[in-house]
């Protein structure tokens, strides 16, 4: 289903609607929102890419990462290999696209990583509770406030794990259906 | 105590890390957990040996009875000892036996987490507590028999020793509700005394009945007993362990655990002595008439697991004091047999007798180790065997009933366990030294090292029982007679009755040993008997089992979705109208006018956008429009919540309308045409359905509206949710904090939900190329 205006204008619109999903997802504690609506509402955008440019494009676009790797040298510890490259790929792009020993790679976010890490961040987000010896889940808030956020505190995480949850479940749906 | 559980958990996951670092050194960390568990529980000796009881609780989930309860008197001790001690040794041994196995690091997690399991089986003080650990046994069992997985045979017996303990399982647990029930107490420690009550209840039977199952089918008792030869796939170390010392032994140690509370009865007498007395004879006949070593060795461990149920059955004091001796005898001894099978096998390559030969030179320590256990094992002398054999045969004869059949069944399986010992003892290692076979390697100090001192701990504990043993089974039979008692091993009772019995027995086992050959040219007219056994019962059962699941799930998941739908709504209706028929609620009508009075212009629009929209969706023939359709009621139902003040489900709503839309149009090219599917007669009946569900949705509503739901929760969840939960988003606190676990829940339905629809349209996609 091409349609040429439906096709340039969702471009435009994609970060609009995921900025508005965080919006609605922050704002849920307090007013009508939360993460099962932000979920749904950053999904939406990503559907409508993927009815008018296909589902390989729209990975290709928004969950493609692409990064340029150095073989290790010898000796060299694990940690400080992988910080290097993680330096070098943010604020060294130029060096890193031109020197030779860099390598290019990319891997590609399949939305069952972004449906597990919703479940692991919501499974975990009641762990801090048990931490300070209170029965699993109960929520524990921060004593000051943030800008924008508000209060801190373990149920947003929580949220956070529902809306990314969500919008894993709707983008691997729509990816499957639409690729048949 | 919990300490020692939880580290034995972690170090169990830790395994196949430790494996990766240290290498074959692994085994010195996981030697060292049963090893600190022993010392730590032998600490408990000098109270327990003074006759004090332990209760260590952690409260668990304490208003459902459920608690982390420890309970150590002499029987859990001697049986916590017993675990420990043999656990190490074997420990040392596997890491011995499957050097250089790249999943060793897997086989370590697999066996310490039985051994925790175990320990906390013969620890635990509550029955629940008990069942966790007893069903973490039977799991870890089926890991270990299944650890060579590339195997057909391995798989097959790990399912089947799973499928049969794990039934006895379900059986111990309903029993163990039942005996909650009858004692009115869930604390083992309690029900001790509780017998009266028990006994008398009208739940007695029952109980006593799936109580037995679980402990035979653990126990390998007849007509259960199938799965241990075939649990023999198990590498030799799981065999020892589990298949000889400790696991099978659980069903023993539950028994002797519930004497107090349930023995005393003739059912608990006959159906005990029964079951046993034919295990004893059957296992000891199967025994001669096999040539694997692993296979004997199995057939007299059922054999003796038999001896072990009758004992318990007896139930006399002499009786119960000679299973204890017998069980700790037998453990010793088999488990250092088993651990020389192992050997031979490693070393040769083969276990049938027929191939084995002279392996005394080759292999000296292993010899000796064997000549030592299988000494103990036919009741020489000054082994422990022989005092175990002795107290059999005086409990035996002192029995009230069936002295006679009850002696027989022992002598006849201490005939068959000397023949035994023979060949495992003599023929293997030191008959006809000419040519013995050849062996591949020589053998690691890890592999034998732990035969011989097991061999020699049971010649220690047969010179001096006195001060080595006595006491903890002096203890061990007062936890299970109530009562104190006098308790005194001796290596020489003078010139008895019993002691002329004893020497026949070896005389009749030489007999047995040297015209086994002929014996054995006789047992293969039985063979068509085996066709017909509990073995051919169980495959007939599992094949019947898939057959009919197959069947049945072709009934229920038919795929036609009308189908499901039209079922569950019927269902719903069914539900509904056995609820209406129980309770006294009507519905009174005439309150109902006064509210249509207050109907606003809004939502007379809606309703007059919605309706014919509905008669319009009836008629419709065109799969687009009818999508288009079910999206314009869905917004408009979306609108009522706005109406209602509900903007949370109004923008849920919202949402999901658009998404089912979108998902429906792409899919829409995919689907077959849109047609009215079947006959007017079909189409009648779905209007039936749809009208009876439309009609009973309003009726609901109009009765919850009349009856309003008295509860706190709307006032609690306004009041605290901005106090607690730190939000004035009621719907969302309720959500993310009151009822996050609930929340948590549906999240994962949703994310299978996904990976389930990713499957199902894959293998679809994967069919079609």
């Amino acid at each position: 289903m091409k349609t040429l205006i439906l096709a340039v204008a969702i471009r435009i619109f994609i970060p609009i609607f995921v900025f508005f999903s965080l919006y609605i997802l922050i704002r849920g504690h307090n007013h009508p929102g939360g993460g099962f609506i932000g979920g749904l509402i950053c999904a939406i955008g990503f559907i409508f890419h993927t009815m008018t440019h296909g589902p390989k494009e729209t990975s290709n676009t928004f969950f493609t990462v692409r990064y340029y790797r150095l073989t290790p040298e010898r000796g060299q510890g694990f940690l400080l290999h992988k910080l290097i490259i993680l330096y070098k790929n943010l604020f060294r792009k130029e060096e890193v696209r031109t020197g030779s020993e860099w390598h290019k790679r990319q891997f590609r976010i399949d939305p069952i990583f972004i449906i597990a890490s919703g479940l692991f961040l919501a499974t975990t987000s009641g762990v801090f509770s048990l931490l300070a010896n209170q029965p699993y889940m109960t929520g524990v808030w921060a004593d000051y406030y943030l800008p924008i956020i508000g209060k801190p505190g373990t149920p947003i995480l929580f949220d956070l794990g529902v809306y990314l949850l969500v919008l894993g479940v709707v983008l691997k749906i729509t990816f499957i259906m639409a690729e048949e | 105590m919990l300490i020692v559980i939880l580290a034995g958990v972690l170090l169990a996951f830790l395994a196949p890390l430790l494996y990766r670092w240290l290498g074959r050194y692994v085994s010195i960390p996981m030697a060292l957990y049963p090893l600190s568990a022993f010392v730590f529980l032998a600490s408990y000796l000098p109270q327990v040996l003074s006759g004090e009881t332990i209760n260590v609780v952690y409260r668990w989930a304490p208003a459902l009875n459920i608690n982390l309860h420890f309970y150590i008197d002499g029987l859990s001790l001697f049986f916590a000892l017993l675990v420990t001690g043999f656990g190490t040794l074997i420990m040392i041994y596997a890491g011995g036996y499957l050097k250089g196995d790249p999943l060793l690091g897997r086989f370590y997690l697999y066996l310490t987490l039985f051994m925790v399991a175990m320990a906390g089986v013969v620890l635990s003080g509550n029955i629940f507590c008990l069942f966790v650990f007893w069903e973490l046994t039977s799991l870890s069992s089926y890991l270990l028999i299944g650890y060579k997985h590339n195997k057909q045979e391995s798989r097959d017996a790990a399912l089947q020793a799973l499928m049969v303990t794990g039934a006895g399982g379900m059986a111990l647990m309903a029993g163990l509700l039942l005996l909650g029930m009858a004692g009115e107490t869930y604390t083992l420690s309690d029900l001790l005394h509780k017998r009266e009550l028990v006994t008398s209840h009208d739940l007695y039977l029952p109980l006593l009945v799936l109580i037995l199952i679980g402990a035979f089918t653990k126990s390998a008792q007849f007509p259960f007993h199938f799965w241990l030869p075939n649990a023999m796939a198990a590498p030799t170390p799981v065999s020892a362990y589990l298949h000889s010392a400790t696991m099978v032994k659980a069903g023993i140690y539950l028994l002797a655990r519930l004497t107090p509370v349930l023995g005393g009865t003739e059912v608990w007498h006959y159906s005990l002595m029964t079951a046993g007395g034919i295990t004893t004879l059957l296992g000891a006949l199967l025994a001669i008439q096999h040539t694997d070593l692993k296979a004997i060795l199995a057939y007299t461990t059922i054999s003796a697991l038999g001896i072990l149920v009758t004992m318990t059955g007896i139930g006399s004091a002499p009786a119960l004091q000679a299973m204890l001796v017998f069980l700790l005898a037998h453990a010793l001894y088999k488990g250092t047999l088993f651990l020389v099978a192992g050997n031979v096998d490693h070393a040769t390559g083969t276990r049938e007798i027929g191939q084995l030969q002279g392996l005394g030179k080759g292999m000296k320590t292993t010899a000796v180790a064997a000549m030592l256990a299988a000494m103990s094992m036919a009741g020489v002398l000054p082994f422990f065997g022989f005092i175990g054999k002795e107290l059999l045969y005086e409990a035996a004869l002192g029995a009230t009933a069936f002295k006679a059949v009850l002696f027989a069944v022992s002598f006849f399986s201490g005939m068959v366990f000397a023949a035994v010992a023979l060949v495992l003892g003599y023929q293997l290692f030191w008959r006809r030294k000419a040519r013995p076979t050849p062996l591949r390697h020589s053998l690691s100090p890890a592999l034998f090292w732990p035969p011989l001192i097991l061999a020699s701990t049971g010649l220690v504990f047969g010179l001096f029982p006195a001060p080595l043993v006595t006491p903890v089974l002096r203890r061990a039979a007062e936890a299970m007679l109530g009562v104190e008692q006098l308790f005194e091993l001796a290596l020489w009772h003078g010139f008895t009755l019993v002691l002329g019995l004893s020497l026949l027995t070896l005389l009749m086992g030489y007999v047995v040993y040297r015209y086994s050959k002929r014996l054995l040219s006789y047992s293969s007219r039985f063979n068509i008997l085996y066709k017909l056994g509990p073995d051919r019962v169980y495959g007939l059962a599992i094949k019947g089992l898939l057959l009919g699941s197959t069947s049945l799930t072709r009934i229920i998941q038919n795929g036609y979705l009308r189908v499901y739908i039209t079922v569950m709504i019927i269902t719903l209706i069914g539900l509904l109208v056995l609820v209406k028929n129980q309770s006294q609620l009507e519905l009174d009508l005439s309150q109902s006018t006064v509210t249509i009075m207050d109907v606003r212009l809004y939502e007379v629009v809606l309703f007059i956008l919605i309706l014919p929209a509905l008669l319009f969706l009836i008629r419709v023939r065109s799969r687009l429009t009818s999508i288009a359709i079910l999206g314009m009621i869905g917004y408009s139902g979306a609108l009522y919540f706005v109406l209602f003040g509900a903007p949370d489900v109004a923008a849920t709503q919202l949402l999901i309308e658009t998404m089912t839309v979108v998902v429906f149009v792409l899919v829409l090219h995919k689907l077959p045409q849109f047609r009215f599917v079947g006959s007017r007669f079909q189409r009648i009946r779905y209007m039936i359905v749809s009208v009876l569900f439309g009609a009973m949705m309003t009726y609901v509503t109009l009765l919850v509206k009349q009856y309003p739901l008295v509860s706190g929760l709307k006032t609690f969840y306004g009041e605290n949710s901005y106090l607690l939960g730190h939000g004035r988003n009621i719907v969302n606190v309720i959500l993310v904090d009151f009822r996050a676990l609930d929340t948590l829940g549906e999240t994962t339905v949703l994310g299978v939900a996904a990976i389930g629809i990713y499957a199902m349209l894959k293998l679809r996609m994967d069919k079609d190329h």
